[in-house]
């Protein structure tokens, strides 16, 4: 775990470019430092790894001070990966990657064992870019090496400082999807600087808003779009942020939570009653009516409801027992897929105890746009105005 | 004809004493080039850390460069007599200008990123001096020992009159006795002394240059 308590670096007695900062990074964790440029990340960051060292506070890591450490044993802890690469020209890609297990006096084979499994786990294969030198690379290409040199002894930590900022939007795409991948099997814990909400958005599992020196919101993604703290988050975020990540939108977002239910031993008027007094169309059967959390069991629609040989009916008896269910987490895209695939009206949303929580339907979607839409041209205009 | 026949004989008839001066004259810019190196290259490196002295040390070792050889070789005599050591005095402080210049150059045109990027990694400032700094700065400052020696080759004649001996005896000889002979078989040897050495570490200094480096240079031509 890495612990920030407090930490404030000055350079000058005006001005604290890091003031009185906490955070806490939890093993395994890929936490974003987002905020406009000169906010104090690059500063926030480097004193992670002593290249800039605070004026005042305390930084722990697995429980040591790191004041107290060997700056250089500290740094050969933790990866660190920067906007302009920084490999060295003179040297090939091999022995980029080989400088410091080289000076932990690693033998040969046990180094180029691991450089080849390095270069193979950023797509770059080790028979081809071995002896290459930098020059001879492409920026997307250095940047693998970069991250492949950050991995090279396995630290725990990888610190990475824009990494992706300076290569063109599709070569940035394709490396953020390869850094997730790669998250996937290593699991370190990664502090990574962007000034760009959607590489926040799309790596994070937590994002830290900074701004003149302080975190404003340290959250997950999900939250920071959904309930920002304030509006200097708000605004940083984008109103429109939301609209443009529907991945990020949940079917528990989306739902309608009072859903209309009937009982197992209702009759067939009554659910017609209940239908036109609520106006909807279809209605969900739980075992007996209560105000407690219920597994629904079945649903009805019109069409069940014509089915039926007379009005005393019960329920039960002409219910679809095939009730369409989905998870509270499930996105929205695969929400629309499902109810695409399966030719659905509406769907039920359950919990994860399995009982039942809210309903998609068509028609709640359409409101949930209709809503983004009007808050998309409402901040349109503001911006309007305030020109 | 007549004068060049006449100019080759009188070669051939000095030839091993030639040779002899050349020799000594080699050896007295490679004493004063290879002190330069041992003072200026260190120096160099220490102004790129300590930035401030770097006006300094680069400011006085211009003045030594901007003082004419003959008068710097008359100001050392009272110090320092006459003979060998004043001349590979004189000619030290005139080759460590290219040198310091060259090596804080060479050192503080590296792209910072690079350096950051070892510091991080956990290089200590040895280290990176050693494996990164000076390799990345080698051809620079072989470029300032190419200058250092060329330009010694051809002061070091001027310190024949303080006693150092080379080539600079038949020079100055042949001026005092009218003979021109004597003066161009000082001259010449000389001058292709300073065309060869020049040649010679310019294809060190191309050499040295990383390969990396070399051959992306190559695609630019
Ligand atoms: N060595 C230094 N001396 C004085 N001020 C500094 C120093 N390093 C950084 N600063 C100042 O500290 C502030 C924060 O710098 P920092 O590099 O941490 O910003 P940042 O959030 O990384 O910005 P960017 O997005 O532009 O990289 C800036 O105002 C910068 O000018
Ligand atoms: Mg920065």
């Amino acid at each position: 775990m890495i612990e920030l308590k407090s930490v404030t670096k000055s350079y000058s007695e005006a001005a604290k470019v890091v003031d009185r900062l906490d955070l806490k990074v939890y093993e395994g964790e890929f936490v974003i430092l987002i905020g406009e440029s000169g906010c104090g990340k690059t500063t926030t960051m480097k004193m992670l790894n002593r290249l800039v060292e605070p004026t005042e506070g305390q930084i722990i890591i697995d429980g040591q001070d790191i004041m107290k450490m060997d700056p250089i044993q500290l740094r050969r802890r933790i990866g660190y990966v920067i906007q302009k690469v920084g490999l060295f020209p003179h040297m090939t890609v091999g022995e980029n990657i080989e400088v410091i297990p080289k000076l932990m006096k690693w033998d040969k084979e046990k180094r180029k064992a691991r450089t080849m499994e390095l270069l193979d786990m950023v797509g770059l294969p080790g028979e081809t870019y071995y002896d290459r030198y930098p020059d001879e690379m492409s920026g997307g290409q250095q940047q693998r090496i970069g991250v492949a040199r950050a991995l090279a002894t396995n630290p725990d930590i990888i610190l990475m400082d824009e990494p992706f900022s300076a290569l063109d939007p599709m070569t940035r795409e394709q490396l953020q999807d390869e850094l997730l991948k790669l998250q996937d099997e290593l699991h370190k814990t990664i502090i990574f600087v962007t000034h760009d909400m959607d590489e926040a958005l799309k790596l994070g599992d937590k994002i830290a808003v900074m701004k003149d020196g302080k975190i404003l919101q340290y959250d997950t993604p999900e939250r920071i779009l959904k309930k920002p703290k304030d509006a200097y988050v708000e605004f940083f975020v984008g109103k429109d942020r939301l609209w443009k990540s529907p991945e990020m939108v949940y079917a528990k977002d989306i739902m309608r939570k009072n859903v209309a239910r009937t009982s197992m031993t209702r009759t067939v008027s009554h659910a017609l009653e209940l239908m036109k007094k609520r106006g909807v169309n279809t209605l969900a059967v739980v075992e007996k009516q209560s105000d407690q959390p219920q597994e629904v069991l079945g649903f009805i629609t019109r069409k069940e409801l014509a089915k039926a040989m007379n009005e005393d009916m019960k329920i039960k008896d002409i219910m679809n027992k095939d009730v369409p269910v989905i998870s509270e987490d499930m996105n929205m895209v695969d929400v629309l897929d499902y109810l695409a695939q399966n030719k659905l009206q509406h769907v039920y949303v359950v919990d994860e105890e399995k009982k039942l929580s809210g309903i998609v339907s068509e028609s709640s979607i359409v409101n949930l746009i209709t809503e983004m839409i009007t808050d998309y041209e409402e901040s349109k205009e503001e911006k309007k105005h305030e020109q | 004809m007549n004068n060049k026949a006449s100019f080759l004989e009188f070669i051939g008839g000095r030839y091993v004493e030639i040779l002899e001066l050349a020799l000594q004259h080699i050896q007295i810019t490679g004493i004063a080039v290879g002190f330069a190196i041992l003072i200026g290259v260190p120096l160099g490196i220490m102004i790129t850390r300590y930035r401030n002295t770097s006006n300094l040390v680069l400011g006085i070792a211009n003045v030594f460069q901007t003082v004419p050889s003959l008068a710097l070789f008359g100001l050392v005599i009272p110090f320092l007599g006459v003979g060998l050591t004043p001349s590979v005095f004189v000619l030290f402080l005139y080759a460590l200008l290219p040198i310091i210049k060259n090596t804080y150059i060479g050192i503080s045109n590296i792209d910072p990123s690079t350096i950051e990027a070892g510091k991080g990694m956990g290089m200590t400032g040895y280290q990176i001096l050693t494996q990164v700094e000076v390799p990345l700065a080698l051809p620079v400052i072989m470029g300032g020992i190419r200058i250092s020696t060329v330009i010694n080759i051809g002061t070091a004649t001027i310190a024949s009159l303080i006693g150092a001996g080379g080539l600079g005896d038949l020079i100055f000889k042949g001026i005092s006795m009218y003979n021109n002979n004597l003066i161009l078989a000082g001259a010449i040897p000389t001058a292709l002394l300073a065309l060869s050495m020049d040649a010679i570490l310019g294809f060190v200094e191309m050499m040295l240059e990383p390969k990396g480096r070399r051959k992306m240079k190559k695609t630019f031509v």
